[in-house]
Order: C-alpha cells, then structure tokens, then sequence
C-alpha cells in the first residue's frame, strides 16, 4: 500500500502541472492547520468571525494592519482568506464525506443485490438527478432558509447521485470477477464480500472523483453566497468575500477603474487557487489511475 | 433494443410522481407564518388580526398530503400558481422566460461543442507534450474559475470599459418595436423571431448581447468536453486497428482525422448532449449577471424573495426537460453503443 | 467562418452606436423594487405606488415640494374651514369635482366615480392592505376605538366571531338573511358618509379625522379615482350595497385591476413586463395639458454595478444607488447627485419585552445565568437604558450611513409637524452611563454573571446588520461577560419570528403613509398598535396606562399646535422610559443625468413624477 503510494507520488512528481496541482493543495493544507498562528482571532471562542476595523461601507486598500486591505463593511479581507481555507475544506470535506456514505449505501446495495432494489434505488437516483445542480441546491435553500448548516446539507441531498452511479458502476464490473464469484460460491456473506473484495477495488474512480469535487463543492458555496444564500454575513467565507466586492468592481469612471481591485483579487484568486490545486490533482490522479490511459 | 426504450418511456411516469413529490416536500419544513411571508412586505401588514385572516384565506394551516393533493391537481391543468416576486402566474413566467433561456442556451452550446472537441483532438494528440499540458491548464482554469468572477469581469472590460456588448436581452429601441403589436412572435427566441420579422437590426442588437453571456457560460464548460475528448482520442488511439493503420505507414493526420476522431466523437456527443441539458441550469448565475430575462435569473430571483410558488414551478420544469432530455440521451446512445442497454 | 465572425461583429458594433441616443422623449428609470399590482385599492408598496402615481389622480395634490401645503387636482377646491368648505368641526368635507375629466379609456369623470372610487377603496379591504387608512375616518367607532376593517362592523352588526363565520363554507354566499341584511347594512354605515351633489361630493364623517386630506392627497395609492362604467365592464364591484362582500378580500388571481389600468393620470399604460419593466405612454387628453416626454419607463435592473453602467452610458436617466455606493456616481461628469433628502421614515430599535420563550433559539438559556436572558430581559428599565446609552449613534450615521441620516429622538421624523429637535434630548453614546445601569439592573446580578441573547436582522439590510454589529462590539467591550450573537435570516423566517413573538430586539422601519404624526406614534406606543401591540404584555399594560388616553385626545382636535403639544408629551414619556432604540432618519438621494431636466423632491411622492421630466 505505502509502495503504490510512493509510487504515485512519483508518477505526480514527473509531470509539472500534477506537482504544482499537489503543492497548492499542500499549501491550503497548511494554512487551514496554522491559521489560528497566520490570522491570530480577537476572540478565540468565535474564530470564523472576521474582525472589522471600522464599519465604513467603502472599502480601504491594504495597509500593514490590513495585508490584504478591507471589504465593504470594514472585514479584513487577509482574515478572511487565512479561515475562509478552514470554510472551503469543512464544506468540502462534510459535504463530500456524507454524500459519498450514502452514495457508497445504494449504489453497493443497488449493484451487488441487483433486482428490484437495484430498480428502485436507481429510480430514486433518477428523480434526484432530475435537478441541474445549482437548481436543487437553490430549492432546498429557499426552503430551510440560507446559513451554511443549510447550505450543506442542500449540497449532500444533490450530490450523493453521482457517487451512487460510479459506485454502482465500479461494483458491477468487479462483481463479474473470478474472485468474487468463487467467493460467492464458497459461501462468503454478503459484507464480508463487499467489504473486502469490492469496494477496494472499486476505489480509485471515487479517489479521482472526490478529488475533483473538493474544487467543485466549495465553487458552488461559494455562489450561493454571491446570490446571498450562504453563509452568515460576517462569515470568513469566500464566496462572501467575493460577494462584498461585487459592486466595487467598477469603480466610478471619473476616477481609476482599479481602485478597488484588492477587494475582489484576493478572495478570487484564493477560489481559483484552490480549485486548481484539486483539479489539477484529480486529473493527474486520473491519468495515472485510468487504465485507458496507459497508452 | 425495443423493450429498453418502452421500459424508459413506462417508466416515466413514475419518475415524474416522484419529481413531484419531492418537489412539494420541501415546503412541508415551512411554518404557516413562513408561508404567509410571501404575502407580507412589512410588518405593518400584521397588525390586528391579519395574521389568521391571511393564513386562512391561503389555507396555509392544510395538511401536507392535503396541499400535495391540491397542487398536483392545479399543476394536472397547468396552473403552477401564482409566482410573489413576478406577480403574474408562475406559468406564463416560464412561458416568457423559458425561450430566452433556450435561446442563450443554445448559442452557448455550439462554440462549446466545436472548439471544446477540436482541443480535445489537439490535446491528444500532442498527449503530455507542451501543448497538452497548456491546454490542460487552460481547460482546468475553466472548471476553478467561478462563473460570478469571470462574468463580473466580462461586464467590467466589454461594458464597463469598452462600451461594447450591454448586459439584458435588448437594447431599449429595440425593446420597443420587439414587444410592438405588428411583431410577431414566432419561436419566442428574439434573434429567429427578428429574422423571421426581417428585422435585421434587431437581430444584431439581440446578438450583441448573447455574445457576453455566451462567453461566460461556454468558458466554463469548454473543459468538460476536452477532457472527454482528449481521453476517448487517447483510448481509440491506443485500439489495435490504429496500431495497424500505423503500421501500414498510414500519416498521422489521416490516422487522427479519419479513424482515431470518428469513434472518439461519440461519448464526446453524449455528453454534449447532457451538458446541454446541465447548462440549462447552469444559466443561474450568468442571467444574473448580465441582467438576462430567462429562468435561471427567475429562479435566483424566486430564491432571495421566498417565492416558494415560482420556485417549485422552475424545478418542476427543470425536472421534465431533464428527465427528457436523459431519456433521449439513453435512447441515442443505446442506439449507437449496444453495450450500455443493459444498464 | 472567421470572416463572417468579423463582419458581424462589426456590424453589431456600428448598430450599437446608432441606436443609443435616439431617445430624447423617452426616460428611463432603473431601480430594483418590484411592483405588485397596479390596482390602487391593493397598493401598499411603493413599487406599485410609483407606478400608480403615473396612472391615476386623486382629489388633491401635494403643492410641489412641500408636504403641508395643497394643490387642486380632481378636486378644483382644497377644503378648509376659511372657505367654508370644512364644516362641523372637521366632520364635513366639500369637493368640487373637476370637469371635463377624461379617463384613458374616452369616459368622462363624474362625482359618482369619487365616491365609488372611495367605497371600493373601503371595501375592498385586502388582508394587510391600506385600506384601514380609510376605514378610520369613515366607518363609525367601535366602542370608541377606530375601526380598521369593515369587517369588523359586519361581525359587530351579525353577531358573529369572525367574518368567514357569515357565509357558507368555502363560499361568498352569506348563510341566512339575517347575516345578508348585516352586511347591507354594513356597507350603508359606509355610503351614510358619501352626498352628490350637483358637481359637490360632500363626505360626513362620523367623528372628526385630523389627517383626512393627506389621506386622499396624490401618493395614497388607494385614494385613487377610479372609472365606476369600466370597472363593472371588467368584472369589479358594481357598487351596491348588497353585493359587496363577493369583492371584499380578494386573492391577487381575481383583482381585475391587477394588470390593467383606467385612470386620469398623465400616462396610460403601454406594457407592463413584470419583473423586468413598465413602459407608460404620454395620454394626449390629460386635463392638465399632455406631458412634455413621450415615454417614461421603470426598469427592475437589481445589479448596482449594471445600473451604474446604464447611466454612465446614457442607457438609463435615472438610477436608484444605494447610500454605500454613493461615492462612485459623484463627481463623474455628466452625472448630477442631489444628496440631504429628507425621508419621511425612522428606524427603531425595538425592545420585547415579554419574549416568548418556548423552544426560542435566540435568549440562551432563558434565565439570568450568563448563558442567556430571562424572557422579560427588556422589561427591565435599567437595561433598556444601557442598551439605549450603549449605542454609538453618530458613528452609525456617519460611517453606515455616509453621513446620510439624522438622531431621531422620537418617533416623529424631521419634516413632520411635531418633530421637536430639542425635546426630547436624543440618546448619544455614554458607556459610562450604560455600564452604571448594567450594574444596577438585577441589583449587580446581570454585571456579575453576564448574559448571552442573539439578535436577528433580515438578510440584505446592511444598516441593521451593522447596528447589530455595533451593539454586539459595545456589549464585549464594557463587559466580557456581555455576548451578543448575530443571524440573519431570509424575510420569510424573520417574519416568522417576528410573528411568534421570539425575537429579543431587532431593527425596523416605519415610513409615512401619510405626512401626520398620528401615522408614527399610534403603530409604535398604542396598545393595539401595529408593533405596540406585539412587544410583549407588560408593554401593553404600560402603553394602557400612559400612552392611549393621549392618542385619543390628540384625534379630538384639529389644532396643530394642540395636537403636537400631546404627541410631544407621549414622546418624552417613551423617551424618560427608554421604550425604543432610535437609530436614524434616513436621508435620500437622487442620482440622474445632467441633461434630464425638472426633477423636484417630495417626501410623499413614491419613486419619480414623470409628468415633471423632459430631456
């Protein structure tokens, strides 16, 4: 196992754009770990708020007390960023992590017992993947009501699909196998089978998947924000950060039209960063995990 | 082959209740008094009695089966309620908003096919050279860049400095003879319609500005289909028969064009297929953007005023025009590729 | 295929630049409120407002500017005891009717439509409309109390509950004769106040209404005079008595006024995109001689950035700007800012003081603990006047507001008769003083052991947010123990909220319906007043004590001086009593182009006069 590990890391390391991709994960990494050390919070028992200096609505450009300047409404911009990385991966991470245990639940109860409840499981998956993403998500939200509690949970209850179909996918190919079927004929309960012959062997596309989707699921957050439906205001988040700055982006014409460029660049540039690093990293992965690939 | 496409068209129906069905439940987690918010802009609004009077006269205390009941009564005859942040009924909304979206749709799809297959090509062929890895990120930065980013940054350069491409869907002379009586309205797309009127200059001005949101929708989605592309490419270049025509000294270019890209295109248009139908919904934050009367704008709209009514009525179209549009998909593709029937 | 791109291209181009500027009779307004309906008697909003202000005339209009004096409109008089047209200590009312009216239709106005137009205003009567503005003054009391809705009169006279209670379920069929004669005689109550004559439309009231002319002045939607002929054509009340119930109430589906329009106003309706934009045409017939532009449009754009692009552009003439972003239309040439506007409307801080507690997420653990607050916190004299010295008013005005509101120091706003700027002396932030009554609160209790609650503001109000923020700073500051968690939320659970009582303390708005100081302090300190009334019993109780009897008097007389001599006195009283927070008085603006030309600033007027514009 540490072995194929190694060897992975090796494969990424060969090619520029897969290591750069692992390096800005590596970084996000770090700084959501040593943010109370980067961007010291005021009050330690509500550290996701972000310190205002002032409450001015016009945004003030960067200054030593402020690295990255302030947003509308006075929030440090370079706090936000430094725990906004902590936002962006317990999003990704919860939203992820539970949508993948459901999708693990029905597309491995849907493949390996086939039949009717493969039928019904798979008619319901159906009836979700009827919504474009963003038009669920939108509809739960307006329902519960915005706040990222909310936010999440709108992004579980649509995302579970596509892991469901990828698993399912996975184990039916594996369920073909000599092994598991000599399995299956010896006798081996249904778990044991699954457990130890299956889902291993069906793990690498969800690997490339998930990676893909740590960049995916905080963009979407983070729209939902900018439409004013996610987080708190107040909230280093992102997408919030990204939403203050939206009508600072043209500044009025008489002056510099980029007077106010720190407002949106940071907190986009930190986006963007950080769903390249996922992405490029998903791509390697998938060019070294592909089989197709080995050309 | 048959038995698959009825056993699809039976099974329809079901999905559709389904759809309903969870649709409506959303709305069992609301409160009468959250319900009534949609018809109260003030407090003020509440005093007295007010707050029973209205609850009654909206049957906002029913059951859950017993509004289900009702709703899909009223959506059986095409009546999806009354849209609260557009006034008028949520079916003439979508009715006027739906082509718009179509339309914007439609010419965001065709740039994403031509040029997201033809890098697809030229990534796998140059497979992890320079260019590959250039396109690659280039791709990558289409799928991390958020649509908001990239759409307030277009509106910043074409409108903001230029002057050029103005965001809605009209400009206001053009506004003014399109919803005119002697224009008709054929297709309710407004650059077919203004040809189909002979009114050129209209057609430009509808065309001037689809080309802003246009770029913004079809950046993002370019990466998807060079991504599949580039790995059908690279599969079908590694398939025995390619090796053969290499081997009997065949050139490359003819190897790519004639042999390797045929089969490559067709999970390509599969999944451009279903792009089409994903992009419908993907229009939410670009409309809103660029100021675009379609649905996506709508539902952003609905959201952000607890239009619960309009909402509802989007997703359920949404529903209907993707279950379809996947159907349809299934069909072709089971057409074209037999091994995906049993699925 | 490259070239034709490039040819197209430039052809769009060359298109665009012909076609800007070839618009000088038509004005194009953009904001981002929307606009309900266009029938008068549903209009509370001032979307709908705005738009029917365009369309329709009233009686009387505000004299330009100014929001005491009036101007003949419908009316070619403007009533007063001088002339002899106000009679019976304010009871009596004579209107001559203007002639020679056209509606847009061709149909020619007649005093019969005035008191049509009135009936149906009271009649119509939708739940949390405005028509309670004129059932107070011409639908007698109820037991000395006005009455808001003529429903009220119909359960009084049948002997019922509630109103549904008269008719046959799920129906507008009343169920016995006993019940129908209720309700005629009901609407009769009504029309007893309504006499033409000849050209006069003389109105008794049943007992004197001080504010009654600004109720039916141009800006009150629902005073609108309406087309009796056309509406009965298009399916409305046919104006008897005994079928009025069957459009009392109606859901928005069945107002048939909802999308359509006849009035007498300057423009006629030319189309009505909802959601995006209303298109109004010049009405050639207009008795006051036809307006100088063509077309006037209001357009929903809600982006800020794209509407600033608009005007920058010349696209738009007009454009709603938020406080915050004033800074980047000034100075831009060819842009003009009018800034220092008085807005008729305050925002208050409202304390509850009975909250109810039952699974209530926002007062902790609903006892004196340091992890949350006892359910009549707010009851409590001493911490409403901390909380009142705690905030810092001037630093919420100047940097939340750019230095565009005033300190209120009661709930009459500046502009209005009664505003009194010296007495009461308005709060300004003293922490000495806040820390002096935290301690003294609870006898030293709530400063030893601190406290925790939650404020609540509906998302998208940056000012509310930011006073929320201010107090949650201020609290933390003077005492560690003191911690204030924020949330918003979406209109729909605020309302929710609201409603069912959980709220501790949140910010709201009040602005005029009508330019008297009536219209603030009754809402705010009766009893039965539209927050008065849901702030908690023991506000009740006081409010029943100390504040109803003067709001009575002060309806009894039509001296302004005596009048405003009584609102004062309530307010120092609410004031001594720290009852509310005032935070500001907005001040607006407008933003235009140079070149758009007679522009004036009414308080009452909802959004543009597009009669007054040219190019």
């Amino acid at each position: 196992m540490m072995e194929g590990f190694l060897k992975i890391l090796k494969k990424i390391a060969k090619n520029p754009t897969s290591l750069a991709g692992l390096l800005l994960v590596l970084f996000f990494v770090i700084v959501a770990i040593f943010a109370p050390i980067i961007a010291h919070p005021e009050y330690p028992d509500t550290p996701y708020q972000m310190p205002q200096s002032g409450w001015s609505s016009i945004p003030q450009p960067p200054s030593w007390q402020n690295p990255f300047g302030t947003s509308e409404g006075q929030y440090d911009i370079y706090y936000g960023i430094i725990w906004g990385t902590r936002t962006a991966f317990k999003i990704g991470i919860v939203v992820i992590g539970l949508a993948l245990i459901i999708g693990l639940f029905v597309g491995t109860m849907a493949a390996y017992f086939g039949g009717w409840i493969d039928e019904v499981l798979m008619r319901i998956t159906d009836i979700f993947l009827a919504f474009p993403f963003l038009v669920g998500v939108i509809v739960i939200i307006t329902m519960l009501g915005p706040g990222l509690t909310h936010v999440m949970w709108a992004l579980v209850l649509f995302y579970w699909m596509g892991y469901a179909r990828l698993i399912r996918g996975s184990v039916l190919e594996v369920k073909e196998n000599d092994y598991v079927m000599a399995g299956r004929a010896l006798g081996t309960p249904g778990y044991k089978i699954i457990t130890r012959h299956i889902l291993p062997n069906a793990i690498f596309p969800i690997i490339i998947q998930v990676s893909m989707d740590m960049a995916t699921i905080p963009l979407t957050a983070a729209a939902l924000s900018f439409l004013g439906l996610g987080s708190p205001v107040g909230y280093a988040d992102w997408g919030q950060l990204v939403s203050f700055s939206r009508n600072w982006i043209i500044s009025s014409s008489g002056g510099n039209p980029f007077a106010y460029w720190y407002t949106i660049t940071f907190p986009s540039l930190a986006i963007i960063l950080y769903a390249m690093g996922w992405n490029l990293l998903g791509d390697a992965l998938r060019d070294i995990f592909d089989p197709r690939m080995l050309v | 082959m048959a038995s698959f496409i009825i056993r699809r068209i039976l099974l329809l129906p079901v999905t559709l209740l389904g759809l309903t069905f969870l649709i409506f439940f959303f709305t069992s987690f609301l409160s009468p008094y959250q319900l009534l918010s949609a018809y109260v802009q003030d407090p003020r609004q509440l005093q007295g009695g007010n707050v029973e009077k209205l609850i009654d006269k909206y049957g906002l205390r029913e059951n859950f089966m017993i509004r289900y009941g009702k709703w899909l009564g009223q959506i059986s005859h095409g009546n999806l309620g009354w849209s609260l942040s557009l006034n008028e009924p949520v079916s003439v909304v979508i009715e006027q908003r739906f082509p718009a979206t179509l339309e914007l749709t439609i010419y965001a799809i065709i740039p994403v096919i031509f040029v997201g297959i033809w890098l697809g090509v030229v990534a796998s062929v140059h497979h992890n050279g320079v260019i590959d890895q250039i396109l690659r990120v280039f791709a990558l930065l289409g799928y991390s860049i958020p649509a908001f980013v990239l759409g307030l940054l277009i509106l910043f350069i074409f409108y903001g400095v230029l002057g050029w491409l103005p965001p809605g869907r009209l400009d206001q002379w053009a506004q003014m003879i399109f919803f005119s009586k002697n224009f008709h309205h054929y297709t309710g797309l407004a650059t077919i319609d203004a040809l189909l009127n002979g009114n050129i200059p209209i057609f430009l001005d509808a065309l001037k500005h689809l080309i802003s949101p246009i770029l913004t929708l079809s950046y993002l989605s370019w990466a998807g289909l060079l991504r599949i592309t580039r790995s059908s490419m690279l599969e079908s270049l590694g398939q025995d028969y390619i090796r053969t025509a290499r081997a009997k000294g065949l050139s490359e270019k003819m190897i790519v064009n004639k042999h390797a890209r045929r089969n490559a295109l067709i999970p390509a248009t599969t999944v451009a297929g279903l792009m089409f139908i994903g992009m419908l919904g993907g229009v939410i934050i670009t409309e809103t953007i660029f100021n675009y009367p379609g649905i996506g704008s709508f539902a952003a709209q609905a959201a952000t005023q607890f239009d619960y009514a309009g909402i509802l009525g989007v997703a359920l179209v949404y529903g209907l025009v993707t279950i379809i549009g996947n159907l349809i998909v299934d069909i072709s593709y089971a057409m074209i590729d037999p091994r995906v029937r049993l699925g | 295929m490259k070239k034709s791109v490039v040819f197209l291209a430039i052809a769009v181009l060359a298109l665009s630049g012909i076609y800007v500027m070839a618009s000088s009779n038509m004005i194009v307004e953009e904001t981002i409120g929307s606009i309900p309906t266009l029938d008068p008697a549903w209009s509370y909003d001032t979307g709908s407002g705005e738009a029917i202000w365009q369309l329709y005339d009233n009686l009387i209009q505000y004299d330009g500017s100014s929001i005491s004096k009036f101007k003949p409109m419908i009316s070619t008089n403007i009533p007063s005891e001088k002339d002899g047209t106000i009679l019976d200590n304010g009871k009596t009312y004579i209107f001559h009717i203007r002639q020679n009216v056209y509606f847009h239709s061709g149909d020619i106005l007649t005093p019969e439509d005035v008191v049509y137009s009135l009936e149906r205003a009271v009649i119509f009567d939708r739940a949390g409309g405005p028509s309670w503005m004129l059932a107070e003054p011409l639908l007698p009391t109820i037991d000395g109390a006005y009455v808001d809705s003529i429903e009220q009169w119909a359960t009084k006279l049948a002997g019922v509950k509630k109103f549904n209670d008269l008719f046959l379920s799920g129906t507008r069929t009343p169920k016995n004769d006993k019940y129908r004669q209720a309700l005629i005689d009901t609407f009769n109550l009504l029309s007893k106040s309504f006499e033409v004559k000849g050209n006069e439309v003389i109105i008794h009231l049943p007992h004197s209404y001080p504010p009654f002319l600004y109720i039916l002045a141009h800006g009150v939607s629902e005073s609108s005079i309406l087309d009796k002929k056309w509406l009965i054509e298009k399916g409305g009340w046919n104006g008897n008595a005994n079928t009025w119930w069957i459009y009392h109430n109606p859901s928005r589906e069945k107002d048939p006024l909802y999308s359509i329009e006849n009035g007498t106003g300057p423009f006629t309706l030319e189309r009505w995109t909802k959601g995006r934009e209303i298109v109004f045409k010049r009405f050639d017939k207009y008795w006051a001689g036809p307006a100088k532009i063509e077309y006037g449009i209001i357009k929903k754009v809600p982006e800020f950035t794209t509407r600033k692009l608009d005007l920058l552009r010349g696209n738009a003439d007009t454009i709603y700007v938020p406080r915050q972003y004033m800074e980047q239309v000034e100075n831009v040439p060819g842009i003009k800012v009018i800034k220092g506007l008085p807005v008729l409307s305050v925002d208050v801080g409202v304390f509850n003081f009975n909250v109810d507690s039952k699974g209530n997420p926002y007062i902790g653990s609903g006892r004196l603990d340091g992890r949350g607050i006892p359910p009549d916190f707010f009851s409590n004299e001493n911490v409403r006047l901390a909380f009142d010295y705690l905030f810092p008013y001037n630093a919420f005005i100047k940097q939340v507001w750019v230095g565009q509101a005033i300190v209120p120091n009661s709930v009459i706003p500046k502009g209005i008769f009664g505003y009194n700027a010296k007495n009461p002396t308005p709060f300004t932030q003293n922490l000495a003083k806040a820390t002096e009554y935290f301690k003294k609160a609870y006898n030293g209790e709530l400063w030893n052991k601190g406290f925790t609650m939650t404020l609540v503001y509906n998302s998208g109000n940056t000012q509310r947010q930011t006073a929320c923020e201010m107090i949650r700073y201020y609290a933390r500051r003077i005492n560690p123990k003191f911690h204030v968690n924020i949330v918003s939320e979406l209109w729909a659970s605020f309302l929710d909220d609201y409603a069912s009582g959980k709220l501790p303390f949140f910010v709201v708005g009040w602005s005029a319906d009508y330019p008297d100081p009536y219209d603030f302090e009754q809402p705010f300190y009766s009893s039965n007043g539209a927050y008065g009334s849901t702030i908690g019993k023991n506000y009740v109780e006081w409010a029943k004590k100390n504040m109803n009897t003067l709001l009575v008097k002060s309806m009894k007389t039509v001296s302004q001086t005596e009048r405003a001599k009584i609102y004062n006195q309530m307010n120092i009283e609410a004031h001594d009593n720290a009852i509310y927070m005032f935070l500001d008085q907005p001040l607006s603006m407008h933003v235009q182009r140079s070149d758009l030309k007679g522009w004036y600033y009414n308080p009452m007027r909802p959004g543009i006069d597009f009669y007054s514009l040219s190019k």
